[in-house]
């Protein structure tokens, strides 16, 4: 079946969905048999070592068989600034490390295709990889300058018809997004989906990855989103960023780790937390459609969203994406 | 010692690669620089080869093989000498950086932005170069794209009037993107109405560019660049801030990495190598 949306299709369901959600122009109906998806949410207070075994718990509960399998853990290196809550923390991406190592992965590779900055590895230390990672530049690869290759996504939301990705994720078995859990000056909020920019190779598009904002962030997301179908996604909650996120915001204590099979449903439980409506997130709408937003189609495991949720500081431009409590 | 090093990173098909992996033209056209200011023939030779089979038809170059279209790396290759790229070749790389500006500098971009009542910012009145053609221009590809137009306009002794006007085009644009605190990012100047801070990497860069300007906001950023040296352990970084001090006399002459700077790609190997060749 040919699921690519046809630009009449796109603008007819642009249309339908703007008047049933006014203000988001990514708003469209989709089916609405979903299956549900489960998320688990996690309480973690520090970056210690009980995140450890939290995070092997939590990928033996979605039953994850990595078993000779080839994993990528992408974590969201971004810029650094001491002190700050910019990047998912190294603990996080070491149990996580750990963790598919005693489950029998056959490798498990931490890769990450900083936007900003050229110098991967210098980032990768001064964020405290090196200093947490044991070997962590043997197990390194730089996103940015990795062998790649042309593909076409699963379904076309941005105006571009390929993608140059890299060979070591579109090869992986399973392909961890670990993001931070932050708002976003221009999405909203940066989560499991927003954290897959990190794989398109600077080498090919630059620093910044400009190309994707021109034809669409929400839509190069989904696209992304698309290209990539063995995914699961873990976002990092302890601490997070409020405010102007993703660079400049202050650090927000959540104590939370969030995590699922279906990063649509994991990035939407997150706004929950964040006291952000889901539905405004252009590309989760776009990805996900309301029906697999809707809280009654993701099934919350261990903590509630009632139980952690926290309201975000927002920069007034995105006043309007609070979430509305019913 | 470098040359061993950058001699062992060569792939079979003449070209090299970040680190590992296939060749890219980035790493090759550094690589090949060097290689030609230690006067090595041989696999400079090579490394021409793959990089003039890499050449697109609109004369430019791609960043790695695969890739469909011309881009940013189109100007390292331009940097070097024609008489080694082949005259025709060299003078279609030039031509193909004299066409090529930042999306936000095209009419239609403008007139959009003029009907819609939101008129571009201050930043973007002079044009720059984009990573790719379709974006936006940044401080990076601008900077690469005057050092090769900068070489192309001392070999020539008389720059065309276009060359001439894409320079001073060129620099305007990288001193409108210059930080608050002198130096320069990958080209945004704030963040909503915040200002953004600066790299080392990128103002070491941009310095480089603006090799021979003498203009009041350079000692500011000469002095950014002087506290980003000591400060920072990039070797990347330490790369470009040795170009950019030097380019503007103020980097001590027997000045030497700290020995902790690992040269862990290519281009770093051979951007070193050409630091200390006076080369590049």
């Amino acid at each position: 079946m040919n699921s690519r949306i046809t630009r009449r299709e796109w603008i007819a369901g642009a249309a339908i969905g703007a008047a049933g959600a006014p203000g988001c122009r990514f708003s469209r109906p989709v089916a609405q048999n979903v299956r549900p998806s489960t998320v688990t949410i996690v309480r973690a207070t520090a970056y210690d070592q009980k995140v450890y075994a939290k995070v092997r718990s939590m990928f033996e509960s979605h039953r994850l068989d990595v078993r000779g399998r080839s994993v990528v853990l992408k974590p969201n290196l971004v810029e650094f600034e001491p002190g700050s809550s910019i990047n998912t923390n190294p603990l996080l991406v070491h149990a996580a490390y750990e963790a598919f190592r005693e489950m029998g992965a056959a490798s498990v590779r931490i890769a990450e295709g900083p936007g900003h900055r050229r110098d991967t590895l210098d980032l990768a230390e001064a964020a405290g990889y090196f200093k947490t990672v044991p070997g962590f530049e043997d197990n390194f690869i730089d996103l940015n300058v990795d062998d790649s290759t042309r593909i076409h996504p699963a379904r076309q939301f941005s105006r571009l018809e390929k993608f140059y990705l890299p060979n070591s994720v579109l090869g992986a078995d399973l392909l961890v997004s670990m993001a931070k859990m932050k708002t976003h000056h221009w999405t909203g909020a940066t989560l499991s989906m927003k954290n897959l920019f990190g794989v398109v190779p600077s080498g090919i598009y630059g620093w910044p990855k400009n190309v994707l904002h021109w034809a669409g962030i929400h839509e190069c997301i989904a696209d992304l989103h698309a290209a990539f179908p063995r995914q699961f996604a873990i976002v990092d909650g302890i601490v997070g960023m409020e405010g102007n996120g993703p660079i400049q915001g202050s650090a927000k204590n959540v104590g939370v780790l969030v995590a699922g099979k279906d990063p649509i449903a994991v990035d939407a439980t997150c706004c929950r937390i964040m006291q952000i409506d889901p539905l405004r997130i252009g590309y989760l709408q776009l990805a996900g459609g309301e029906a697999r937003l809707a809280e009654r189609n993701i099934v919350q495991a261990e903590e509630s969203i009632a139980a952690v949720s926290t309201p975000f500081e927002l920069i007034p431009q995105l006043r309007d994406f609070r979430l509305r409590q019913s | 010692m470098s040359l061993d090093r950058l001699a062992h990173y060569q792939n079979s098909d003449g070209g090299w690669p970040y680190r590992r992996g296939a060749s890219w033209t980035e790493p090759t056209a550094y690589a090949v620089l060097a290689l030609l200011a230690a006067g090595e023939s041989e696999k400079s030779r090579r490394g021409i080869a793959w990089l003039l089979k890499m050449r697109r038809k609109d004369g430019g170059w791609p960043a790695c093989a695969g890739v469909d279209e011309s881009g940013w790396t189109t100007a390292l290759v331009a940097m070097l000498p024609p008489d080694i790229l082949g005259p025709d070749v060299h003078h279609d790389a030039i031509e193909w950086l004299l066409g090529e500006t930042g999306e936000e500098s095209s009419w239609v971009y403008r007139l959009r932005a003029y009907l819609s009542g939101s008129p571009p910012p201050p930043e973007q009145s002079a044009p720059g170069w984009p990573w790719v053609p379709g974006a936006a221009a940044w401080v990076g590809p601008t900077s690469l794209a005057l050092l090769a137009l900068n070489r192309q306009m001392t070999r020539s002794g008389a720059p065309t009037p276009r060359i001439q006007k894409r320079l001073a085009e060129g620099r305007r644009f990288l001193l409108n993107r210059m930080c608050r605190s002198g130096g320069w990012n990958h080209g945004s100047v704030n963040a909503l109405g915040y200002p953004a801070d600066a790299y080392p990497e990128t103002t070491g860069m941009a310095l480089t560019a603006l090799r021979g300007l003498r203009a009041r906001q350079i000692e500011g950023s000469v002095g950014l660049a002087a506290r980003f040296l000591a400060e920072c352990r990039s070797a990347d970084a330490f790369n470009w801030l040795r170009l950019g001090l030097a380019a503007h006399g103020a980097l001590p002459v027997e000045y030497r990495p700290p020995e902790q700077i690992q040269f862990r790609t290519v281009p770093e190997i051979a951007i070193d190598m050409l630091i200390s060749a006076q080369a590049l």
